[in-house]
């Protein structure tokens, strides 16, 4: 046997080489490619989800009235400012007139002498018409002869035709006025409705041409959200179902609303419904035309199936499935799945009960024989 | 009889230690090394199986998305969706830019993911280590904690904030930046979109253009602008296929018919470990092999050393009548035993420095068997020279 | 002329050739009996220290005759194939310096070479003890060399000398570094072993305080060696 300071030694140098040792077989066997993947595991739970459909709109006004004259001309005045309240019939501005005022006044003047034509077409056939008369009693007795009453007659009819040209006349001279007045009124911008003025298009002195607008009017109580829904995400869209509207400029509150109506074409080229979507009051500060909103329309709950969140859904081959604990061993379980809600909760409608041990998170992707172990949490990752 | 190499090393263990110490750092720095060239390559390959895909569709004649960049109509996807053997066509946009939370930023690459069947849909993260899979349309993330993000952070991405909700790890360029996973729309958005400033800038430069400002046509200026503001482009189509059909015969007939250049997973293996890691690879390639001769040669060199240390007590273990066999036995021992401690100090030094690294650093038990076996090598070659110069030694010199 | 012992005739050493040529042995002449300890003594540059490495055959003579015991190891060259095994088995030797291992303890450092030689390491060790025993240092027989003081250093070399029992033991300088009572003490047991174990020993030496103890001297100068009478004196 050896004797101690040997023993020392040889002691101290195992006090090295062993734990070396000890460490180097961990290294071995706990990192790189032999190691086993940490995975976090949960439980199958049965549960009744509420899903929920999330679009982003902008906020539009549903009426928007461009007012614009249906002529070139030049703007004359615009009396109202962006945000002025007006009312229906309020006139707003308008174009100059430039020939018309005299062209109206003109055309008051050919009244006036269609009215006087009028008048003397009346009087020539008045006097006609006694004449007619008088020559026919006159024929009665004999006095004069038929041709003279028969030329009083003609006369009378010339009259007659006289008073309906000048009758005529007078009612297109009328109409003419009423066009150049109709004209003339045109040349005011008026407000169609109650609202407020969004837009000054054009200020005075700009030239626009016919049909482009002017100034710009909308019914505030008529705002609504124009959402747009991925198609693929959208199934269960419906009028008048519940919404939550967060505003962009506003993210702290939450408006509530309901859906009106789902648009009946959707966007073919960006794959998505549009729907219109109302606020249920009318927010206090108004928000602004094309200000953007989150909008989550609320489907009605869902019946009590097994759940799992949506990490835990992989593929393995083509087969859409999870990996199960079954007896300790990993197993991959195709499964059939339902709808899922916007907090990652999705339906197990065939595959899976409750109480399954499912592996919801894993350190790197796992294959069929794959060694795992447990944990609570994968590491790397904080609380 | 006693094994001297033993009784060596028991009384000098100090010195042996610490050398195999000093001598396993600079075998773990090689391990590191040769771990560091083997990331390189799975990142290539961690960006291809993470994608899920069979088949990349890109734009014709380019070596997209990943090497070169690619862009295509994100209506193609239809097309290919209807043609046989195809189970799922997903559009994938890829961009690597600054993501932005609170006040520092990190360099990612932004994925836009189409939305589609859950699980079943190429381009989503395959599998996550926190939180969930994105479930709105808009403005939600999953990022790889490689980018140092939580669960709940707001990140920032061009004009867009977009909160995290799942993480996941291991997803990474081939290049190494991280990836942070996001709705297509609002990554055709970032891709395309810039800041607020340019396109404001633009669209004055549209309203002065006479061409597109035109007062006998109102809506004409609006509707250049938003055309301008639209993108309909994607990077790649990514084809998963049913199961029976050849990647290779799908891939020819998606490429006749549809003009497109199409490859399959082996050949975008080729084109990023080939071309586009290629020349990063034989840098670090050439670097590891000047690191292992250095090592080598430093080996050799401490062996020698500590075998001319003991020149003359071997003379004396000659002089008293130690056969030649006997001495080369002890010297070759030692060797072999600094050897193993090296190694064993080495590999572990390797395991846990590898993860400190910024990119991913992969040790194989096959880089460590090798390792391993050239260290024995080395040594046993070195301790020869050693025994010849101990061998040569005259027993004479141990007597006056 | 004894037929054991240790007998050398005529032995000749030449460095280099031609005109160059240095004799360091010209003409050596010596026989030790067996239990015999003779002291071989001269200037440095004598040709001592290549008298000592031909006897231990670590250098080849030029010329000459030895014979150790009953066999003839060298006449005009190496009659013995194996040197080593000669070394080992039939030559022990014991430098100035002790040149023990330093990595082996005291015990091993003896027994080491019985070891060599395929002796049980159990048997090797017990060889070993009894000579520390003889040599009275069998208390510092785990020690390290580095532990030792001079003269126990000493006494470990000699006992690893005699080990083997070897029929001749070459010693240079053995008591150079030691002081009188000391020297004594080793050339002392030198004379002790050399009875027990029936083995002849040349001590090199210029020693004033042993010299007196020799029987026998022989003298060399010049590569030459004469013998003469010692005095013989008695150990104090």
């Amino acid at each position: 046997m050896k004797k101690l300071p040997i023993q020392g030694r040889t002691l101290a140098l195992l006090a090295i080489i062993i734990p070396l040792l000890a460490l180097f077989i961990y290294v071995g066997l706990r990192s790189g490619p032999l190691a086993p993947v940490a995975v976090t595991v949960a439980s199958v739970e049965s549960g009744s989800i509420t899903p929920a459909l999330f679009g982003i709109g902008t906020v539009e006004s549903r009426y928007t009235y461009k007012i614009g004259p249906i002529f070139a001309g030049r703007v004359k005045s615009l009396d109202v400012h962006v945000g002025d309240q007006v009312k229906a019939g309020q006139v707003l501005g308008g174009m100059e007139p430039v020939d018309l005022d005299d062209r109206v006044r003109s055309q008051e003047s050919v009244l006036k002498r269609a009215e006087a034509v009028l008048q003397e077409s009346k009087a020539r056939q008045v006097y006609a018409q006694i004449q007619a008369k008088r020559y026919e009693q006159l024929l009665s007795v004999q006095a004069v002869s038929e041709e003279s009453v028969a030329t009083k007659k003609q006369e009378l009819q010339v009259a007659n035709a006289e008073l309906s040209v000048a009758q005529a006349d007078l009612a297109r001279a009328h109409s003419d006025r009423e066009g150049f007045i109709a004209q003339r009124s045109n040349l005011r911008l008026i407000a169609p409705v109650d609202g407020v003025v969004a837009v000054r298009d054009a200020d005075p002195g700009t030239t626009v041409v016919a049909g482009q607008a002017v100034v710009e009017v909308i019914d505030p109580k008529s705002l609504w959200i124009n959402v747009r829904f991925d198609q693929i995400n959208a199934s269960g869209l419906a009028a008048g179902l519940p919404t939550r509207i967060i505003l962009r400029s506003r993210s702290g509150q939450i408006l509530k609303g309901s859906v009106l109506r789902v648009e009946l074409k959707a966007d073919a080229v960006t794959e998505e419904m549009l729907a219109k979507v109302t606020f249920d009051n009318q927010p206090d500060s108004l928000p602004s035309i094309g200000e953007l909103a989150e909008v989550t329309v609320d489907l009605p709950a869902l019946p009590t199936v097994p759940l799992i969140s949506n990490a835990a859904v992989q593929r393995e081959g083509d087969k859409v499935g999870v990996w199960q604990i079954v007896d300790g061993d990993l197993h991959f379980s195709p499964i059939k799945l339902g709808a899922s809600d916007l907090n990652g909760y999705v339906q197990v409608l065939e595959g899976l009960n409750k109480g399954d041990q499912v592996v919801t998170y894993s350190e790197k992707a796992l294959k069929v024989g794959s060694r795992i172990h447990i944990v609570d949490r994968i590491s790397g990752v904080s609380p | 009889m006693i094994s001297l190499a033993g009784r060596d090393i028991l009384h000098a263990w100090g010195k042996f230690i610490f050398t195999g110490i000093g001598l396993g750092l600079l075998i773990g720095v090689t391990l590191v090394m040769a771990g560091v060239y083997r990331g390189m390559v799975d990142d290539g390959k961690a960006l291809l199986d993470n994608s899920g895909a069979d088949l990349w569709v890109v734009q014709k004649d380019t070596l997209g998305p990943y090497a070169e960049s690619s862009s295509i109509n994100d209506d193609v996807y239809r097309t290919i969706l209807a043609m046989p053997g195809v189970a799922e066509a997903a559009n994938v946009t890829y961009l690597t830019t600054q993501v932005h939370k609170g006040e520092s930023d990190v360099r990612a690459m932004v994925v836009g993911i189409a939305p589609g069947e859950l699980g079943a849909t190429p381009g989503w993260p395959p599998y996550l280590v926190a939180g969930r899979q994105i479930t709105r349309s808009h403005y939600e993330a999953v990022a790889d904690i490689a980018t140092g993000f939580k669960l709940g952070d707001s990140l920032a991405i061009r004009r867009n904030h977009y909160t995290v909700v799942g993480l996941t790890r291991r997803m990474v360029s081939s290049s190494g930046d991280p990836m942070v996973f996001v709705p297509l729309k609002d990554a055709q958005e970032a891709q395309f979109l810039k800041n607020n400033d340019a396109i404001w800038q633009s669209r004055q430069r549209t309203e002065a253009n006479p061409a597109f400002n035109r007062p006998g046509v109102p809506g004409l200026l609006d509707a250049v602008i938003a055309s301008q503001n639209t993108n309909l482009s994607v990077n790649a189509v990514l084809v998963t296929l049913k199961p029976g059909y050849a990647q290779n015969e799908v891939a020819e007939s998606i490429q006749r018919w549809k003009r497109l250049t199409v490859y399959t997973r082996a050949q975008m293996e080729d084109i990023l470990v080939g071309k586009l890691i290629a020349t990063s690879a034989k840098q670090i390639g050439m670097f590891l092999v000047i690191l292992a001769i250095v090592s080598a040669a430093i080996v050799a060199f401490i062996i020698y050393s500590l075998t001319m240390d003991k020149i003359r007590e071997i003379a004396v273990l000659k002089l008293i009548g130690t056969r030649n066999r006997t001495i080369a036995a002890m010297i070759m021992q030692q060797a072999l035993a600094l050897g193993v401690i090296g190694f064993v100090v080495g590999k572990i030094t390797a395991t846990f420095a590898a993860p400190v690294f910024p990119k991913y650093v992969l040790l194989t038990p096959m880089d460590s068997v090798i390792g391993f076996l050239a260290v024995l090598v080395i040594c046993i070659l070195a301790s020869i020279i050693a025994i010849r110069m101990a061998l040569k030694v005259d027993p004479a010199e141990a007597i006056g | 002329m004894t037929k054991k012992g240790i007998h050398i005739e005529g032995l000749s050493k030449r460095f280099g050739k031609g005109d160059t040529a240095v004799y360091a042995l010209k003409d050596v002449n010596m026989q030790v009996a067996p239990g015999e300890v003779v002291g071989l003594i001269g200037p440095s540059g004598s040709g001592k220290s290549t008298l000592l490495k031909c006897l231990g055959a670590v250098i080849d003579p030029s010329a000459g005759r030895m014979t150790l015991g009953d066999e003839v190891i060298y006449d005009d060259g190496w009659k013995v194939r194996d040197l080593r095994a000669l070394r080992r088995d039939k030559i022990g030797f014991v430098f100035q310096s002790p040149y023990l291992i330093p990595f082996l303890d005291v015990t091993d450092n003896v027994a080491l070479l019985p070891m060599l030689a395929g002796i049980s390491n159990a048997k090797s060790r017990a060889k070993a003890l009894a000579l520390l025993t003889a040599l009275d240092v069998q208390h510092r027989a785990q020690a390290m060399p580095s532990q030792l003081s001079g003269g126990e250093q000493q006494r470990v070399a000699i006992a690893r000398g005699l080990v083997n029992q070897p029929p001749v033991i070459l010693t240079d300088e053995p008591t150079a570094a030691l002081d009188s009572v000391r020297a004594m003490a080793v050339i002392r047991i030198l004379n002790d072993m050399a009875q027990k174990f029936e083995t002849a020993i040349i001590v090199v030496t210029h020693d004033e305080k042993i010299i007196p103890t020799f029987k026998r001297i022989y003298h060399i100068r010049d590569g030459v060696t004469h013998e003469e009478v010692g005095e013989g004196r008695a150990f104090e």
